[in-house]
């Protein structure tokens, strides 16, 4: 049997190649099958690693207070009161309000949409003491004013057609400002989700000018330890559910957000790859439909291959290889075209601000590739079994 | 595989011992599960002997092609025995069945079933890959065999681009590839013209003659099947005449 695997390997690729149109379109539903799964796989991964990576790098100390709102309230303001009292919870040093807002951009005539995040002036150093932001060219924007901000790479090298280079005048929402600082090229997001790429930073007092009365989006809450956070966030999250009622605002550690953020997912990854799996079932299909018209047209030659000493099992090894072999070309096919929309979705989640670095890892693709090829011989087995069982006089004389 | 392998060793000791090629043993079949049943073969006993040319002669509906199927291993009869290399080929499994015939018998057919697809070497090769030859060997074989059917310079030709004679003769060249102690040949000459049939037959005398060959030619064409040394002629399932034609003149 040894000697037998490459006359059998040459025989399958022969008669794959003579069926040409059937064997390209068989592999076609394979392959959107495997690259449904691969890309799939690879975003939702790429996605999970990149909020993890977040979370974990504004630090097992921090806490995150986001008011959500509630069926009566629409977006709960937090008040100078809750602020100060968070202040004054023990174990607590630093308690920094972000607001953001969208806002549009006016350069040179061309307008284009962004993320804009401020902090107030004692928290100024937020930004840059997480380490995701730093400025390549110029600097922050100082506490009071309220005329500068800081763009993003992105911002500045790609948005607009004309590069904007520091000291320029900006319009953002109508108002005027000046570019003082650029932030370098990063991919990590801060933890509002929002990509330093694409933002526009400055301080509140400047933030004021779109949003006149701005309110956190989220504010965070750093401790003196990492042992101190699930007490101090008790003590937050007790006092918030006291004044506005359960689950208005969300006080949630660094790991707590991340176990949720993983939670949920893990049910958006299961219900993608289900709808993948669907896709490779029906490329299934597609093998078994075309393997059962390919072992009927090849009645008489499976007769005479009796005739000339094939056994049952050479019959089925046969059949077996082409169906494995639409597996395994679909597989490895499916894996680049699949890799290549994880990029390209990657590179869309990042325009609209959310970075992705999308998963390519040996996992997924030896993954990938043995589960087409066990597809392809499953879906081959019983048209495969039934080449191997005829009798070998009526497919001899079979017309 | 292996216990395949030890009774094919055993066979190869019977070779040594016994003339007997192939036998027949009180072979019935019958067709038709419940219902209307067809008796094809009726008790049939038949030996063939090492170096015979045997035709098995009979009009259509005569049970030759259900005679043929049987002693050939093709299909399996429904009482009696086939001894083929003095081994019971009847209680063999089927895949076990057509290794064995792979090695012992080569088949020429009436409509050649050449596999269109390969060139004239390629459908020669094609049952020493099946029956395990080693890559090396098979190529030189294959050449020297239709060589001798008189190929030389169609080797790389598809089924397509020959006549129904040079099929044929690659037909018969793929038969000798595992060189098989009996060759079956069913109608070799049914779809061919005059000449070309006239050649084809006189490669199998030759084989018969040259190289002692066993040979069963099924034919329901008396010119054809006279030019054996022993006539089976069969009717109804049965075998109603077995003739040894003794020596004949060397008219050629």
């Amino acid at each position: 049997m040894s000697l037998l695997i490459f006359d059998l390997i040459e025989n399958s690729l022969r008669n794959l190649g003579r069926a040409k149109i059937r064997t390209l379109l068989t592999l076609l539903g394979v392959i959107i099958g495997i690259s449904a799964i691969v890309s799939l796989m690879s975003v939702g991964n790429g996605f999970s690693n990149s909020i993890e990576s977040q979370l974990t790098e504004l630090g097992s100390n921090t806490i995150f207070v986001i008011p959500m709102g509630s069926s009566f309230v629409k977006n709960t303001r937090m008040t100078p009161g809750d602020i100060s009292f968070m202040e004054g919870v023990a174990g607590v040093t630093q308690v920094a309000p972000v607001y953001s807002t969208s806002a549009m951009l006016e350069f040179n005539k061309q307008k284009i949409n962004v993320q804009v995040s401020a902090v107030d002036s004692k928290n100024a150093n937020i930004f840059d003491n997480t380490g995701s932001f730093t400025v390549a060219e110029g600097r922050f924007a100082g506490a009071n004013e309220s005329g500068s901000i800081v763009i993003g790479d992105k911002i500045s090298n790609t948005f607009f057609d004309k590069k904007i280079e520091i000291k320029k005048l900006v319009k953002l929402n109508g108002e005027e400002y000046r570019v003082i600082g650029v932030l370098a090229p990063q991919n990590q997001s801060f933890g509002g989700g929002f990509s330093g790429s694409t933002s526009v930073l400055m301080s509140l007092e400047a933030f004021k000018r779109i949003v006149p009365n701005p309110s956190a989006q989220i504010i965070f809450v750093k401790t003196i330890s990492a042992e101190s956070v699930n007490l101090v966030a008790s003590d937050i999250k007790e006092y918030f559910e006291e004044k506005y009622g359960e689950g208005v605002v969300i006080v949630s550690s660094a790991e707590q957000l991340l176990e949720q953020v993983e939670a949920i997912l893990g049910i958006v990854t299961i219900f993608l790859t289900g709808v993948g799996g669907i896709a490779i079932l029906v490329g299934g299909v597609g093998i078994t439909n075309s393997m059962v018209t390919s072992v009927l047209e090849r009645t008489k030659e499976i007769g005479i291959m009796k005739a000339l000493g094939a056994s049952d099992k050479i019959i089925l090894s046969i059949f077996l290889l082409e169906s494995a072999f639409i597996g395994a070309v679909g597989g490895i096919i499916g894996i680049i075209v699949g890799y290549t929309l994880a990029i390209i979705i990657a590179f869309i989640a990042e325009m609209s601000g959310v970075p992705i670095i999308p998963d390519i890892n040996l996992e997924i693709t030896i993954g990938a590739l043995i589960f087409s090829m066990i597809v392809g011989m499953l879906a081959g087995y019983f048209p495969a079994l039934r080449a191997s069982k005829m009798d070998p006089v009526s497919a001899l004389r079979y017309e | 595989m292996n216990r395949f392998k030890t009774k094919f060793s055993q066979i190869l000791n019977n070779m040594a011992k016994t003339n007997e090629v192939l036998r027949l043993d009180k072979v019935s079949k019958i067709y038709g599960m419940g219902g209307e049943k067809v008796i094809a073969l009726n008790n049939v006993d038949v030996t063939i002997f090492r170096n015979e040319y045997t035709s098995i002669m009979g009009p259509s509906g005569s049970g030759k092609t259900t005679l043929l199927d049987v002693l050939s291993t093709m299909s399996k009869p429904t009482s009696g025995n086939v001894f083929i290399e003095g081994v019971n080929t009847t209680k063999m499994t089927n895949s076990e069945l057509a290794s064995f015939r792979g090695n012992t018998i080569g088949f020429v057919f009436q409509t050649f079933h050449l596999f269109p697809r390969l060139t004239a070497l390629e459908n020669v090769m094609t049952p020493m890959w099946i029956n395990g030859v080693p890559r090396i060997e098979r190529e030189a074989r294959a050449k020297t065999l239709l060589e001798k059917v008189g190929l030389k310079d169609r080797m790389e030709h598809k089924p397509g681009e020959l006549s129904g004679g040079q099929k044929q003769r690659v037909a018969i060249a793929r038969a000798l590839a595992m060189n098989p102690p009996l060759i079956v040949a069913d109608e070799p000459t049914g779809n061919l013209d005059t000449k070309s049939g006239e050649i084809v037959m006189d490669i199998i005398k030759k084989l018969h003659k040259d190289e002692k060959r066993t040979i069963i030619l099924v034919t329901h064409d008396k010119n054809v099947g006279k030019q054996a040394e022993k006539h089976i002629y069969i009717k109804d399932g049965k075998i109603i005449k077995n003739e040894k034609i003794e020596t004949n003149k060397k008219t050629k």
